[in-house]
Formats: C-alpha cells, structure tokens, sequence
C-alpha cells in the first residue's frame, strides 16, 4: 500500500534534484514550479506538475551541456568543491570513487574476468571480429597452444585444435600430425567432419578409421556420405537415385551390418578434459566444442532412413514372394540398426517411422507363423523405442534451444556487460569533459558541473550494479565449467553450450524466454548498431561546431 | 523588437494576461485557466520572459507558506498583445462578409 503523501514527496524530492542539476538561470523558474507545488490541489497531480516542471529543467540542463552561454554556475576552487554550502559534493564524489575502485577490484576475481570476457562476445559479429565477410578469421589461442603443442610433439594438444580450428587446411594438417603422432587417435578423422576436404583425403581416412575400430558403422557412413554428396553435385541428382549406386549401397549395407555405431564423443570429452587440464586453459568456448549438434558428427542421417526404407521395400517384396524368412531378415537388420543409433549416436528420432515399421512387421511375420510370443515382444520393443526415441527427441530439443533459465542468464550476462562498457564510457567522457573544461589537470582547479556530476555518479553506480548482476548470472556456469575442468564431469555442458550459443548473438537480436519472444536477425542489429553510431557521430560533429562557433572570441567593432 | 513564435498554447496564456493587465499570475493559476500542463506551461512564460514580455516577482502569502513565483505582462508585451489581438479581430472583420454569405 503507497502512502497517500508519498506521490507528493516524490514530487518534491524530484524537483529539488532538477533544480539541482539545471543551469544556474533556470533556478528561479524552478524554485516557482516547487513553491506552486504547495498549491497543487491532490498528490498525484502534484507529482504530474512536478514530472512536467522536471522535463522542462532537464531539457535546459542538456542543452547547456551542448550550447555554451546558459550561464551555468561550477564549482570555482578546490575549497568550493568540498565545501559545506554544497554537501552534495564530497558524498557524491567519494561514491564515484568508491563504486569506480570495486568494479576496478572485481576485475581481480577470475570468474568476473571470464565473465566478462564472455559478455564481450556479442560484440563478435559488430566488429567481425571472428568472422570475416563469412570467413573464420585466426584464433590467437589456439595458435598459441599449435606452438606449444608442437613443441612439446604432444599428439593430443594438436588433436583438441585440429577439432576447433577455423582454417580447413590446418585443421587437416594438424590431424593428420596429431595422428601421426599418435595412431590411437586416429578416431580424430571422424571428429573432424569431412568438410572442405578432397575424396581421396576423405577415401584415405576412411581406410584408416575401417583399419583401426572394423566392428564400428560410422567409416562405413561416412564413405556413404561421400558418394552421396558426390552424386548431390552429380546429374544423378536428387538422392532418390542413391540406392541405385552399388558402392553406396554397399557401404550403407556394412554399416547397418556393423555390430556397433560409435561417434567418439566420449573419447573427444575426455581428451578436452586432460588438454583443458594440462594447458591450463580456461575459455569456456574451447571447452564446449560441438555440444550444439545432435551428436555431431552425423554422418548420413538422411541416407540411412533412404537405405532403411530400401530395405523395408525389399522386405515387403520377399514376403509378398512368400519368402518370410529373408524379408524377417531385412525387417530385423532395421530394427536392429535403430536400436544401435539410439544406444550410440542418438539420433534414432530420424529414423523413427522406418524403425516402427520394421518392428510391426517383424511382429506381423511372428503371428503369421504362430508365434504370438515373439509378436508380443516385438510389440513391447516397438513400444520402449518409441518412447525412447520420444524421450531423446525432448532432450535433444532441450539441448539445442536451451533452457528458459540460460536464455533468460545469457540475457542478462550480455546486458549487464553491455551496461558496465557503456557506464565506463560515460565515466570517460565525464572525466574528458571536465578535464577539457578545466584545461587543466590539477584536482584545486578541476569544475564539475551539477550535470557532469550527476552524470558521473550514475555512471559509476551503474558499473557497479552491472558489475554484480555479470558476476552472480555468470557464476553458475563458471561452476559447470570448473566441474568438467577439474573432474571431467560433463553434465553441465550442454547447459554451458545453450548459454553460450545465446551469449555470442548481440543483444536485441533473438529473445525467447516462455511466451515473451522475438527475433531479429544479427546482421540487422548489426547494420541498426552501425548506422545509430554514425548519427551519434555526426550530431557530435555539429554540436562540437555549434559549440566552437557560439565560444571563440568576437572582434569588437570599432564606433 | 523581437517577438517570440506565438503557437496557439501562447496566445491563450497571453489572452489569460490580458484580461488584467496588471494584475500579478500565479503558474499554478495560469496553468488551470489555460490547461495548459507545467511541462507546457513554463516553458512559455520562460520565453516570455527572455524577451522581455513578462516580468517575475516573488511574493510572500501567508505566515510558514514559502514565497510564490508570480508573472506580469511589462509593458512591451501588453503593447505586443494588443496588437497581435487587434490585428486578429481587424482580420476577422475583413473575413466576415465573406464568411457570412451578405446576411450581415
């Protein structure tokens, strides 16, 4: 419940500030708006008269800022600045002060300058300062742990860089080195994507990968993914023609064939943990490489449902022949490989529909041949996959878009670094302003006007404020961070990634958080950033101008 | 003499002034005649003011009652609003057979 007079003392503390803060000839108009104040018949109208005076003091107290010549009355001397006429002086300085020295100590705190750090990334695509015109520029880091890295012939450092360098060529040169190094991590060629590479370093690779993990499907998709987007850029296009293709069929066959289908996520997790460890590096984006994807890398998703349906058709075809054992056969090759992405890869969601009906049909050919218990079984496997599959697509969609909880803390991350740039901004252009008001730099002759003061004493609160609310949303994913560093817990990760995914988009751009939620995209608010800075500028020029012409001195015209 | 932009918000403060000339305003009292809000309201009288059409006063009221601010046309700006009425009637006038369609 407000009390009834508290409108009317807002009012009035509200006044008195904007007398405060305006030039010294506006005063008298002001003390009139308080004095009538006393007049004003109801609280609430007597807040709306002040809101309304107020606005009118301020707007005189910004434009003596930007036209000289209003008369503004400043603090004359050192004596006059921590005078007792003027009480508002000392505390308002010794809190600038003292707001301005915690933020300064808060930069002590690692976790605040990675958080930080981290807030600064929406600035990323403002600046190009990751990509170029589309192209990823250099990673000062990374190149730092190569030197190292190579130094120490250390075979898993070159393995962590070569997942996440943004150069194709120096990606495959560092593999390939790392592997050299080191054949145990030959699983690195599965890691590292096939992209930009040649067929024949891809063909070369997949001979390896086949040589080193033979019980494993992935070579074999990948093989199947090469000669699929060999025939995409074919006149063989569209896909629909790839079962066509015996050496695709072939690999596809072997990998559906292949007792297990393993993606060496948890082999790349643990390597992360030990380099991360060993280097001691602590860049959240290096440590959460990949966890966006479902299950990167996902080779031949799209052709593997082509080849399951292939084989379903050939199922039905046998059984229609009357040949039910060898169309079970196909129907439980499908069934089966369904079975082995859900437990390795994770992506069975895709395959979904392929997969049920290879189950149904396995329990159709059961009870055609009198096995109702077998036709039971089927029945319940297709029903735990279905539910599994469910499950895994809700997960899969949680991890992706992330949780109301990181979207809403990433908001804030890049608010609050955002704010306490633009408070020290502020605090700058105070300090220059008196400095160059005072032209001097000596503390007895510096003049801070009211505005200037006010200015500045909001700025350095505000750093303050900002400063903390960037340490405390920061926080939780320091300690998801420092979990998986320290003990290789990689729980948190995927948390850590919807976060950080968030962080590098610039503020503005994309929010979602329950029913509030737009999208704007980057290089929108990128183009809006550009073109506010350049009138920023431009209205700087013209009052740096105006201010130049009303301020030099006139020639006294002889009588 | 220069004279300020006078907007419609304007003439009614002055048509509230020229009422009694010499009598001394209150911003509050002003601003309840006219309707006008303070945000609208002062920033007139302050350009009144600065060139030279209103004069300012402090007056004391009552015993414990802070002082109030009170406004006057000097007499340049009765002069100004008079002619600027007049020159508005002495329009209206010539307007008016036009308007009134030879009934009057």
């Amino acid at each position: 419940m407000i009390p009834v007079e508290f409108p009317r003392r807002l009012a009035t503390l509200l006044l008195r500030f904007a007398i405060w803060i305006a030039p010294y000839d506006t005063h008298d108009w002001g003390h009139g708006m308080l004095s009538e104040l006393n007049h004003v018949e109801g609280n609430w109208s007597a807040l709306l008269w002040s809101l309304g005076g107020a606005g009118v003091l301020a707007k005189h107290a910004m434009l003596a800022v930007i036209l000289p010549g209003s008369h503004r009355r400043t603090v004359s001397s050192a004596s006059e600045l921590f005078s007792k006429e003027i009480p508002m002086r000392k505390p308002a300085l010794a809190v600038i002060a003292s707001c301005v020295a915690v933020s300064l100590l808060l930069f002590l705190a690692p976790v605040f300058r990675q958080a930080f750090r981290v807030s600064l990334a929406q600035w990323h695509d403002v600046f190009h300062v990751k990509q170029s015109f589309g192209y990823p520029s250099p990673d000062l880091e990374l190149d730092a742990l190569v030197k190292k890295a190579e130094q120490n012939q250390d075979a898993e450092a070159l393995a962590f860089v070569a997942v996440r360098y943004p150069n194709a060529t120096e990606r495959t040169r560092l593999a390939n080195e790392a592997v050299q190094l080191d054949p145990n991590l030959t699983w690195l060629y599965a890691v590292t994507g096939t992209a930009y590479l040649s067929p024949s370093e891809i063909d070369r690779r997949v001979s390896l990968l086949k040589q080193w993990d033979p019980q494993n499907a992935l070579p074999h998709l990948i093989a199947a993914q090469r000669i699929g987007a060999a025939v995409a850029y074919s006149k063989e296009f569209p896909l629909g023609k790839l079962e066509e293709r015996p050496a695709w069929e072939k690999e596809m066959d072997a990998a559906f064939q292949s007792p297990k289908l393993d993606n060496y996520l948890d082999r790349q997790k643990q390597l992360d943990h030990r380099v991360l460890s060993r280097y001691r590096l602590g860049d959240p984006f290096q440590a959460v490489s990949g966890e966006d994807w479902y299950g990167f890398p996902n080779y031949g998703v799209g052709e593997c449902s082509l080849y399951a349906q292939s084989l379903l058709e050939s199922g039905k075809s046998l059984e229609s022949r009357g040949d039910r054992k060898a169309a079970f056969e196909k129907y439980w090759v499908v069934a089966r490989f369904g079975q082995m992405m859900g437990d390795g890869a994770g992506f069975t969601f895709v395959m979904r529909k392929d997969i049920k009906e290879a189950y149904a049909r396995l329990g159709a050919l059961s009870q055609m041949e009198g096995n109702n218990g077998a036709a039971a079984f089927y029945a319940a496997l297709a029903d735990q996959f279905d539910k599994a599959a469910d499950k895994q697509r809700l997960l899969l969609r949680n991890r992706f878009q992330g949780s109301d909880v990181s979207h809403w803390n990433a908001f804030l991350v890049r608010l609050s670094g955002l704010l306490v740039l633009s408070c020290a901004v502020l605090l700058l252009l105070c300090a220059l302003g008196i400095v160059v008001r005072s032209r001097s730099l000596r503390l007895s002759s510096l003049r801070p006007s009211r505005l200037t003061l006010t200015l500045g004493f909001g700025a350095a609160v505000g750093s303050l404020l900002s400063s903390a609310v960037l340490f405390v949303s920061y926080w939780p994913y320091s300690e998801l961070l420092q979990r998986f560093l320290s003990k290789g817990d990689d729980a948190g990760l995927f948390e850590l990634s919807a976060f950080l995914r968030d962080i590098q988009l610039p503020l503005g751009s994309q929010f979602n958080l329950g029913p509030v939620s737009w999208y704007v995209a980057s290089w929108s608010v990128v183009f809006y950033f550009w073109f506010a800075v350049t009138i920023l500028c431009a209205l700087a020029i013209l009052i740096a101008v105006v201010r130049h012409f009303q301020t030099r001195p006139r020639a006294s015209v002889p009588a | 003499m220069k004279t300020p932009r006078l907007s419609p918000q304007t003439l009614r403060v002055l048509e509230r002034f020229i009422e009694r000339p010499t009598a001394w305003r209150y911003g509050y009292e002003l601003s309840r005649e006219t309707g006008l809000k303070s945000g609208t309201l002062y920033p007139i009288l302050m350009r009144l003011a600065k060139y030279s059409l209103l004069e300012t006063k402090w007056v004391t009221t009552e015993d414990g009652v802070p002082p109030r601010h009170t406004y006057r046309l000097t007499p340049n700006g009765v002069e100004l609003v008079r002619a600027t009425f007049a020159n508005s009637r002495a329009a209206l006038k010539v307007r008016r057979p036009a308007f009134s369609g030879g009934r009057a």
